[in-house]
């Protein structure tokens, strides 16, 4: 029971923030409850693969990214927009903002070292962060277009 | 001498073309990925029975389009606006693409459409205020933040999210917005350091500048990689690096105000 409502948490959360970072972009009105529930559908994903399935962010995140990009997929048919006006916002709460302005930090930090050691420290959060940032975003990129291309057919249809 | 049905066909490129271009660069500017603006350019020239061929620059869009059978042809550059992200326009001039396909919309019509899209009002920008602060204040939650450094967190992005919006308002440079918003929100949700209120004010202070990361930015860069548009891939990502080193040097500047070693 605890289990479901851990799950539940991040699920509500996850999409409040996905509701409030896809205002920036301003999507159309339709968009926001399908932006909500593919969010807390992805997120969900990534915390049960992280947490207890114990895989790595990256992994994760490309999963849960392909989970969106599937549900984006019918949801942009319904309101006859494109796929990555949904899946891209729905995938905000999953960026890694956190790593990515670490790996600034930690840049500034190995400029800031007076020894070798603390500048070795830093060049290796450095390249850590960098790394698990881009491979992140990158696979959560790549797991929102997959769909498209193996739905193909399904996704121009509409288009046609 | 040019003959009356060239100079027909000559006004009918003119026409099309400075219709794409500007369609391009608005779709450019709104957020759109590159593989879509070409869907969108290729099928509306398609059907007013034209070739396009161009190419879509950092900052400008060049196009060329070409007649029939391809004895005429005419091509402008048309320069990319700059914009904030708006999805409902590159949802609605998707749409226009699609309905000048199907219902074979003249560019006149086509014209009048996009001027009305261009011209919708974006979400009223207090309740965009309060939903990036709820927002963020949830993202606080999801990497473990307590109630408190979530209300610390909703003040923090409200003040700072106000900022970028008057900064931007007033045509502030955007690495500059970025920068000294990150640095007012840091500083706003540091008071949970200063003051010792809550059980988790080093969250709140990691996730009050996460409203500035720009993911859709980062997103449309992968994109365009994986789609093998490398220049604008790389436009986009030199961007969006902008911002970010901007919102870390923000976050750095409130640390040393503030005297604070957190990293």
């Amino acid at each position: 029971m605890n289990i479901f409502f851990e799950l539940l948490e991040d699920g509500i959360f996850a999409s409040i923030a996905a509701i409030g970072f896809a205002s920036i972009s301003n999507p159309p009105r339709k968009a926001y409850p399908f932006c909500a529930g593919i969010a807390a559908a992805g997120h969900i994903t990534r915390y049960i693969l992280m947490n207890f399935a114990g895989y790595h962010i990256i992994l994760s995140s490309f999963a849960a990214a392909f989970v969106t990009g599937i549900i984006s997929l019918p949801a942009a048919r319904r309101i006859k927009s494109p796929a990555e006006c949904i899946s891209f916002p729905a995938m905000l709460p999953m960026i890694p903002g956190m790593y990515a302005y670490r790996s600034i930090q930690s840049l500034i930090k190995c400029i800031e070292s007076t020894a070798e050691p603390e500048f070795i420290h830093y060049m290796y959060m450095l390249k850590l962060n960098w790394t698990t940032c881009l491979l992140t975003i990158t696979g959560m990129v790549l797991g929102a277009t997959l769909p498209v291309f193996i739905f193909k057919k399904f996704y121009f249809k509409q288009k046609a | 001498m040019v003959q009356p049905q060239q100079h027909s066909i000559h006004e009918h490129l003119k026409e099309a073309s400075s219709f794409i271009g500007n369609y391009a660069a608005i779709l450019y500017a709104s957020g759109a990925t590159t593989i879509r603006i070409e869907k969108n350019i290729l099928r509306m020239a398609g059907e007013w029975r034209m070739h396009a061929e161009f190419s879509i620059l950092p900052t400008d869009i060049i196009i060329s389009l070409w007649s029939e059978n391809k004895e005429h042809s005419y091509s402008t550059i048309v320069r990319i606006p700059e914009g904030a992200i708006n999805y409902r326009t590159v949802t609605y001039l998707s749409c226009l693409s699609r309905r000048t396909a199907q219902k074979h919309l003249s560019i006149d019509d086509a014209r009048c459409i996009m001027q009305r899209i261009t011209g919708f009002k974006r979400l009223d920008s207090r309740a965009v205020l309060f939903l990036v602060g709820a927002a963020n204040a949830s993202f606080c939650r999801l990497f473990g933040g307590d109630p408190v450094s979530m209300a610390i967190v909703f003040v923090a992005t409200v003040s700072g999210f106000f900022i970028k919006q008057r900064l931007t308002e007033k045509k502030w440079d955007y690495r500059m917005v970025s920068l000294v918003s990150a640095c007012l929100a840091a500083i706003l949700s540091s008071s949970g350091f200063v003051f010792g209120w809550g059980e988790t004010p080093e969250t709140a202070l990691a996730t009050s500048v996460l409203f500035l990361v720009p993911g859709i930015p980062f997103s449309n860069a992968v994109s365009d990689l994986i789609h093998g548009r490398y220049i604008c891939s790389l436009s986009r990502f030199c961007q969006a690096m902008m911002i970010t080193v901007s919102l870390s040097l923000g976050l750095c500047l409130a640390f040393l105000i503030l005297n604070i070693k957190f990293y």
